[in-house]
């Protein structure tokens, strides 16, 4: 599978924000988006979530040569604030989920196996959602992205705010996922970036760049990834 | 001294100059011609700095005016004869400066300018307090001298009087911020004008009570009594002086005002939104059998029953008393029938402004918004189209049942009462009563929801950003308003309401459902 976005432009107003996103990603890949502050990530996985319009442009998904539009349940897209709904318990929500998306989940577990997946305690599970901390509201909103299996996963810096441990917890279960999907995920940590992704883009001058890492330690790569970096920032 | 001056005005000018930029910029027509960096565009900055400068001219009188205003209207409408009108003015005067030295006192004030000048641009907070306070009084004594002068004849003011009045009113409040200050230095802990006890709210019931109570019963503070206090104000107000600038603590006291409230809107959203938390049920028993939109509509209705349902069932109630206690009245006293069915013959047109006020639209969506779409409209699958109606036609159904009891109680209570009063000779009437009233809140609910739904206002922060969503809520309300005026036969008024509501109601869908899928997005 691969999914292609052509020439996708955004502006607000006078400024062009993004200006020409030309770039195909593949399935069994984590991208790591690195862009400036103001570089449109952020408007760049709206324009793909369908929250804002894309002046221009189009995006597409590849699957055994044939081309199709993106569907809503294409896509995933966790928020680096968690939003779950406060007045519905951990378990409610994923009933009403498996509910609305019966026909989209292939392999259903039951909702307890699906806590068990994401280490959600027994206890928590019939909590409000309300009364969820920070990291775990942030487990649910990973879980019901992930139970839909997308096919493309945008994660916008998630894992910033969490304890150490369910930061691990998280990245462990993205390298699981990236077999049949396609994970493009945003952050400000290089070395994050470094440490979970295949392949590092960065989002400059409005337009999407592969950084290419052949012959090139970790350090001197990231080195590169910063002058570019850099360089975007000084015009 | 000079420069405090200068630099907390020049604060303050720009703080407002960029509000009307960016209030002008909300606005649906006038945001499509106006350039993305208006903020630097001299020619616009000149316009609102005029704007504000016109506005800074009128605060002083403009509030003033309506105050002394609305006073004469009072004495001269209300209580017109029992009294001289000079006692009866300075009866009210007096208890509304008590008040007003309590309320409205400036300097404990949790305003955004203050934290600005005092805490980001670390201004030395005395010279800050001096110079604003010292302006702010100012302001209070020019103002009221300039409208009393003007409306002398009609207040039957001597001109002595007009002319100390504003000293004892300005007085007052530097006296009661003396003895705040005190009270801060005592117990080390800042009055909060925003944030008033119980003791202090009931204090201020029970000055309006004796304000406006006491002349309705045959009573006044004497002349002579209310004169000798307000000249009292006057050197009270000279010690306020004093320790007003004697008084060396102005940063502490604001800070500590600062941690009482927050002037800030994102804090005051966050506010809003763990107030709105709170109103989510912690019944462990509430469960729902249903699937998918039904059983997310039923959680959320049973876990907000407190918000949702509450209001409108203390409504009805008190709607049954009101149709019980009327009918009981028309019986104790007969002479009342004629005019009570010749109201409720002719005064259709004024339910409406009522139905307006009763209604729980805007309460339904913000709970809506907040509780609920404010998280799910960021997952894709709430998105679609589908489930986007689905989920609308579950919200119509239930915001129309709960409007709709409040509605059958009231167009009931209204038929009964014209059978009781004598009746009509078109029994049409009674029907047309009943469905009409039904009919005007089936329409708020609509309306509500549509506009919601088609204009989605708030933000990720849930703070409202549509201009036009607002101008729409105004126009709803002027239209309402305007409908008290309207005197036409229940029948004619009665048969239009329903077929403009039925009509309205069958476009609303068909635009929702036309353009929803599109416009319920959350705001970026």
């Amino acid at each position: 599978m691969k999914f292609t976005i052509e020439h996708l432009a955004k502006g607000f107003e006078q400024k062009e924000v993004l200006k020409d996103i030309d770039f195909t990603f593949e399935d069994g890949k984590i991208y790591g988006l690195l862009g400036r502050n103001g570089a449109g990530k952020t408007t760049l996985f709206n324009c793909l979530n369908r929250d804002i319009k894309a002046d221009r442009g189009n995006f597409y998904i590849e699957e055994n040569g044939q081309r199709r539009k993106v569907k809503a349940d294409d896509i995933g897209y966790v928020l680096s604030t968690p939003t779950v709904p406060e007045f519905l318990t951990g378990r409610e929500f994923l009933k009403f989920f498996i509910d609305i998306n019966e026909s989209a989940i292939t392999d259903k577990k039951s909702i307890d196996e699906y806590f068990d997946y994401m280490s959600i305690a027994p206890k928590d599970r019939d909590k409000l959602l309300k009364d969820y901390s920070h990291g775990m509201k942030n487990k649910m909103q990973m879980l019901v992205n992930v139970i839909a299996k997308p096919n493309i996963l945008l994660l916008d810096e998630p894992l910033t705010s969490l304890d150490v441990v369910v930061a691990e917890e998280m990245k462990q279960m993205l390298r699981t996922l990236k077999d049949d999907c396609i994970i493009i995920f945003s952050t400000h940590i290089l070395d994050l970036a470094l440490d979970l992704c295949d392949d590092i883009v960065l989002l400059s001058h409005g337009e999407l760049e592969l950084v290419e890492k052949v012959n090139l330690d970790n350090k001197d790569f990231k080195d590169k990834i910063i002058e570019t970096l850099r360089e975007d920032g000084n015009e | 001294m000079n420069k405090t001056l200068k630099i907390s005005f020049a604060l303050k000018n720009t703080y407002r100059v960029n509000s009307i930029l960016y209030a002008l910029k909300q606005t649906l027509l006038i945001k499509m011609i106006l350039p993305s960096a208006l903020y630097g565009v001299k020619g616009l900055k000149i316009f609102a700095n005029i704007l504000s400068v016109i506005w800074e001219v009128i605060s002083f009188f403009l509030g003033k005016l309506i105050y002394l205003g609305c006073i004469y209207f009072i004495i001269a409408d209300g209580y017109n004869g029992f009294f001289p009108r000079r006692e009866l003015f300075l009866h009210m005067l007096l208890f509304l400066t008590i008040i007003g030295a309590f309320l409205n006192t400036n300097l404990f004030n949790p305003s955004k300018e203050k934290y600005y000048a005092v805490f980001l641009m670390r201004m030395d907070a005395k010279q800050y307090v001096l110079v604003n306070y010292g302006y702010a009084v100012l302001k209070v004594i020019i103002g009221f001298l300039l409208i009393m002068l003007m409306m002398r004849s009609l207040l039957d003011l001597p001109v002595w009087l007009c002319v100390m009045l504003p000293f004892s009113i300005a007085g007052l409040k530097l006296f009661v911020a003396a003895t705040s200050l005190w009270d801060y230095e005592k117990r080390g802990f800042s009055y909060n004008e925003n944030k008033l006890g119980k003791f202090l709210w009931a204090f201020v019931a029970l000055m309006i009570i004796l304000a406006g109570g006491l002349p309705a019963v045959g009573l006044a503070v004497p002349q002579i009594v209310s004169t000798s206090l307000f000249i009292a104000f006057v050197p009270l107000g000279l010690i306020g002086v004093l320790k007003v600038i004697r008084f060396n603590e102005y940063k502490a006291v604001f800070k500590d005002l600062f941690a009482q409230t927050q002037p800030f809107e994102d804090k005051k959203t966050q506010a809003l939104r763990k107030q709105s938390e709170k109103y989510i049920s912690a019944d462990t028993s509430i469960t729902s059998n249903r699937k998918g939109f039904e059983y997310l509509n039923e959680l959320f209705i049973k876990r907000h029953k407190n918000i949702l349902w509450s209001a409108s069932k203390n409504i009805a109630y008190a709607c049954v008393v009101l149709s019980v206690g009327m009918i009981i009245a028309s019986y104790l006293f007969p002479e009342i029938k004629e005019n009570v069915n010749h109201l409720i013959l002719n005064w259709l047109p004024y339910f409406v402004f009522i139905m307006y006020i009763i209604n729980r639209g805007t309460g339904f969506t913000q709970a809506l918004f907040i509780n609920c779409d404010h998280s799910l409209l960021t997952y894709p699958f709430y998105k679609q189209p589908g489930m986007i109606l689905k989920l609308f036609a579950v919200r119509l159904r239930e915001i129309m049942k709960i409007n709709a009891l409040p509605a059958a109680v009231i167009g009931t209570g209204m038929s009964l009462l014209l059978f009781v009063t004598g009746g009509t000779d078109n029994v049409l009437n009674y029907a047309v009563i009943i469905v009409s009233i039904l009919c005007m809140s089936a329409f708020f609910s609509v309306h509500y929801l549509t506009i919601y739904y088609l204009m989605q206002p708030y933000n990720a922060a849930s703070e409202i950003k549509s201009g036009t969503y607002q101008l729409v809520k105004v126009a709803t309300y002027l239209v309402c308003y305007y409908m008290i005026q309207v005197r036409m036969p229940t029948i004619v008024f009665g048969t239009l309401t329903i077929v403009f509501c039925i009509l309205y109601c069958i476009v609303a869908c068909v635009l929702v459902y036309r353009l929803a899928p599109k416009t319920f997005r959350l705001r970026q």
